[in-house]
């Protein structure tokens, strides 16, 4: 799939948005009317109010086996008013769901950090705040996604923005005077991906390229850039800067869904950046709900791989696995996603030797390597993990 | 060669008496500090004060009057006080005035088995020569009585014929009925705590719900304790010792001193509730003539005697002799002194001790309120601030025939007993941190002490578990009290809990729907509240409010993997 430096850059045709994306501002809008409308209801026919939301442990989390990924079980579990340990967490979803509610209809967006400014007061005749920490509304925060099922970017909430975006893809923004710019053009750092990238908001107008790449670290995110990666190779690059964020995953979701862009992921070669990869393809655990907006299940993995090492001579580059990476290491061995022989080996292999490879450690051969030789090679000959 | 040395010139016997005698007062004082409670310089001070106010106590009761004592400190100078307490009661008339306060030891209590309150015994004339001791100054003494007039004398103590000397005496204009001991001393300390006047003072209050007592400290403060019973606790008579404890060695000691010519004739005299019975029943165990002389009584007879005895059953002691303060009196002086919020006291029936000695325990508990003592603890504030705040802590007050032991709480039986109860089971989960007081007052013809500092009682196992018997039976009542308390709070507290948070629920649902009958919502759920509260209180749960037991192990975000 990767072109030489002459074939002529292919413009990707739009798929047009997932049918997950289908859902407008009005009916989120709607379900946390109905939240509230529902508790109404409830309390003026002297019921005890409660809610339903999903249960987010363990125990309703599995892989599903037909869209690979992670995703949330039917268990439902009921939130009352009038239990001594929930009351106070039952007030606290009131307040965000309404305040959810008013963004919505309001058109506004906030990030978590203001959403829980905007709602912490002091309890009447008390010593004690509405919301003590951000900690207590980001929790249940997650809670009103699951009892409206809708992820937060839905709800008008987002996180803190992390990640780059780099290449020949054209974005509109729509929230602001619907900007219209192409993300080689905006120097060499690219385009700070917003943590909201939901179609209401971001328009992805135009790709051309053959691949995104997905990198874990900012230093091998700006080599590439540097050595003009993505043009000689028709790639478009992301830097997550450590685990990818919700934003970034939206991201790659949508070129993956609207474009039909093939992901290539590209981390150290450790149980950390495995880890990344596979939240990227399957989804995570915190987040199974949301896997259907988040997860690319056909993604694939470029490097580091230890047997790397072997191939390209890393040997006096590699670095000593910690107890903690052992261990990480283990756990990403019983995952079902991880099953196939190769990747059995390579983490056995891990645990084996204790070493692990950074993408930096590629430099040892001369720092254009990466752009010139291993990546390009490895892409070509499809050797992925 | 003929010795040189000078003959050494005989002294006669009775120049050697009289500077024994001359020695013997003072030393007495120095060689017994310890027996006499005036070791440490702050122990001295609550001595003296409890020597004077003993005194005046005594004296009211025998005369049949309501007592009503002020007791007041004034600083001197460093170490140096002056002390003085005045009573109510008849006064000594003028011409025994000096005789009855200035001989030492003079009292007749001595050699009786008769509940008294004074410990240590050296009465006011031992504080009077402590006085001059200390400051070569007299003690003043002001008396009243019904007739007369109102005499003031200075008075010291000649410690070599043990007679007072009186100077500066006056009448005074002012009519005055009791009697007023002023007296200086030095080398003496007056601090707050556990120890003090101020504590002695207190429980002396509340062990005398008949007496008003007054205190003033140095810095002038006041503070008054107000009678809350009008009725004077009948006088303690003197009692025979009850032939049940009774050991060898004493036996022996009483059978020495006994005018009787016979055993029998002894027993039956000396114990009590030793009749003809019990003569019949012990001659037939005993393997000796009961008519022989009881100062011819070997070892071995009355070892074998002391066996007879324990084989026969005599009927409990007399116990008119001991007078208890008395639960109802006990729960009024608690009451208006300690103001707890719960609170029981119980007195046992007499009982008997090694020795043959009848006791009595009485135990109180007071719950809440000022009960307990206030200890200053050190807190943490927002993890930098510290600050020193004032909590209520346990204390244990003890009292020997309604006397006050402030001192070696550690070493006494007492504490150890209180200390080993089982307080959890009592719904009291920290003892030592829960605003409690225990009041334990043991009474007795002869209280064991632990040494001759007579401020701790020796680890008896009929005294033990007598107070054991009688704090479980009060704590029980205390735990029923403080688990319905607990319940109650609950309940409040969680009544509170839903009350806070509900009109920001219904705000909230109201804001989002456009509700606008808010104040419905607010009242259906109050209402829904209290009912939950009854439901819960018939112990009917309501499965739809309890949290999912699914819904535990949250998973960490993605974003927390790494470090």
């Amino acid at each position: 799939m990767p072109k030489s430096e002459t074939t002529l850059v292919k413009k990707r045709e739009h798929k047009g948005l997932d049918k997950y994306e289908t859902e407008t501002t009005k009916d989120i809008e709607q379900r946390t009317y109905q939240l509230a409308k529902d508790i109404v209801e409830q309390i003026k026919t002297n019921r005890h109010p409660t809610f339903t939301t999903k249960v987010r442990g363990l125990s309703n989390i599995y892989f599903d086996e037909n869209k690979k990924y992670i995703q949330l079980g039917d268990k439902k579990v009921v939130r009352p008013f009038l239990n001594l340990g929930a009351a106070r967490k039952f007030m606290q979803t009131m307040l965000v769901n309404d305040k959810c509610n008013e963004y919505l209809k309001e058109g506004k967006t906030a990030s978590i950090r203001e959403i829980y400014y905007e709602l912490k007061r002091t309890v009447a005749n008390t010593k004690e705040n509405t919301f003590d920490a951000q900690s207590e509304s980001d929790e249940v925060i997650v809670d009103v996604e699951h009892a409206v099922s809708t992820i937060r970017e839905k709800l008008g909430l987002h996180a803190e923005s992390k990640g780059s975006l780099y290449g020949d893809i054209t974005l509109k923004d729509l929230k602001h005077d619907n900007d219209v710019f192409n993300c080689n053009s905006l120097g060499r750092g690219g385009w700070s991906i917003m943590s909201r990238i939901e179609p209401e908001e971001v328009e992805i107008v135009d790709v051309n390229a053959d691949f995104l790449l997905v990198i874990e670290t900012a230093a091998m995110y700006n080599r590439l850039i540097e050595e003009k990666y993505a043009p000689k190779h028709n790639a478009i690059l992301i830097g997550t800067g450590g685990q990818a964020a919700r934003g970034a995953r939206r991201l790659v979701h949508r070129l993956r869904f609207e474009y039909d862009l093939p992901v290539i992921v590209f981390t150290d070669g450790d149980p950390y950046g495995w880890y990344i990869y596979s939240v990227i393809k399957s989804g995570s655990m915190a987040l199974a709900a949301h896997s259907k907006y988040l997860a690319v299940p056909d993604a694939r993995y470029v490097g580091m791989t230890l047997t790397d090492v072997e191939t390209y001579g890393l040997q006096n580059v590699t670095e000593k696995m910690k107890e903690g990476d052992i261990k990480r290491a283990k756990e990403l061995m019983s995952y079902p996603w991880f099953q196939s022989k190769e990747w059995q080996a390579e983490l056995k292999f891990a645990i084996d030797k204790k070493i692990r490879i950074e993408q930096q450690a590629l430099a040892n051969k001369s720092l254009d390597f990466v752009a010139r030789k291993y990546l390009p090679e490895k892409i070509e000959k499809e050797i992925f993990l | 060669m003929q010795e040189t040395e000078p003959q050494r010139k005989e002294i006669e016997a009775e120049e050697l008496f009289t500077e024994f005698k001359e020695h013997s007062v003072a030393d007495f004082f120095k060689k017994n500090k310890q027996m006499l409670g005036l070791s440490g310089k702050q122990r001295t001070m609550t001595t003296i004060v409890h020597e004077l106010v003993t005194n005046s106590l005594d004296a009211c009761e025998e005369a049949g009057i309501l007592p009503e004592i002020n007791v007041s400190i004034s600083e001197l100078g460093t170490e140096y006080y002056e002390i003085s307490v005045i009573d109510n009661g008849p006064g000594i008339p003028e011409d025994k005035l000096a005789s009855a306060m200035g001989k030492l030891l003079a009292g007749t209590k001595f050699h009786r088995l008769v509940q008294t309150r004074g410990q240590q015994g050296i009465g006011v004339s031992g504080i009077i020569l402590l006085s001059q001791m200390t400051t070569g100054k007299p003690t003043k003494l002001i008396s009243g009585t019904n007739k007369g007039k109102t005499v003031s004398i200075e008075i010291t103590i000649d410690s070599k014929t043990n007679t007072p000397k009186v100077s500066d005496k006056h009448y005074l204009e002012n009519k005055f009925k009791g009697l007023a001991v002023k007296c200086k001393f030095k080398d003496i300390i007056y601090k707050k705590g556990q120890t003090s006047v101020d504590e002695y003072i207190r429980r002396t209050a509340i062990a005398n719900p008949h007496l008003t007592l007054k205190f003033q400290d140095p810095f002038g403060e006041v503070t008054i304790y107000t009678r809350t019973v009008s009725k004077l606790p009948s006088i303690p008579t003197a009692v025979k010792p009850h032939p049940r404890g009774l050991t060898v060695d004493e036996l022996l000691t009483y059978a020495r001193h006994t005018p009787a010519r016979k055993v029998c004739s002894f027993l039956t005299s000396t114990f009590d509730r030793f009749g003809q019975t019990s003569i019949d029943n012990i001659s037939a165990l005993v393997h000796f003539d009961l008519n022989k002389d009881p100062k011819t009584l070997t070892w071995e007879e009355a070892e074998d005697l002391v066996n007879a005895i324990k084989q026969t059953k005599f009927i409990a002691p007399s116990t008119d002799n001991l007078v208890p303060i008395g639960e109802e009196h006990i729960k009024k002086s608690l009451k208006s002194i300690v103001e707890p919020e719960f609170l029981d006291v119980v007195t046992r029936k007499p009982a008997v001790y090694q020795g043959g000695y009848a006791f009595q325990i009485e135990a109180g508990i007071a719950y809440g309120g000022k009960a307990g003592r206030i200890v200053s603890v050190e807190k943490t504030i927002d993890k930098k601030q510290v600050i020193t705040e004032e909590v209520r802590a346990s204390e244990i007050i003890r009292y020997a025939n309604k006397a006050p032991l402030l001192f070696d709480a550690g070493g006494c039986a007492i504490t150890k007993t209180v200390e080993s109860i089982d307080w959890k089971r009592y719904g009291i989960s920290k003892f030592e941190e829960s605003p409690i007081t225990v009041l334990i007052n043991l009474i007795s013809v002869h209280i064991p002490y632990t040494s001759t500092g007579k401020s701790a009682v020796a680890e008896d196992p009929d005294i033990i578990s007598e107070i054991k018997l009688a704090l479980m039976e009060v704590a029980r009542k205390v735990g029923i009290y403080i688990i319905d308390k607990k319940r109650e709070e609950e309940k409040k507290e969680k009544k509170k809990v839903f009350a806070k948070y509900a009109p920001y629920v219904v705000e909230a649902l109201a804001h989002t729907t456009g509700e606008k009958e808010k104040d419905l919502l607010l009242k259906n759920l109050n209402r829904m509240v209290l009912e939950k509260l009854k439901m819960e209180d018939e112990g009917i749960k309501i499965a739809d409010d309890e949290i999912s037991q699914e819904d535990e192990g949250v998973i960490d975000e993605d974003e927390e993997f790494k470090e």
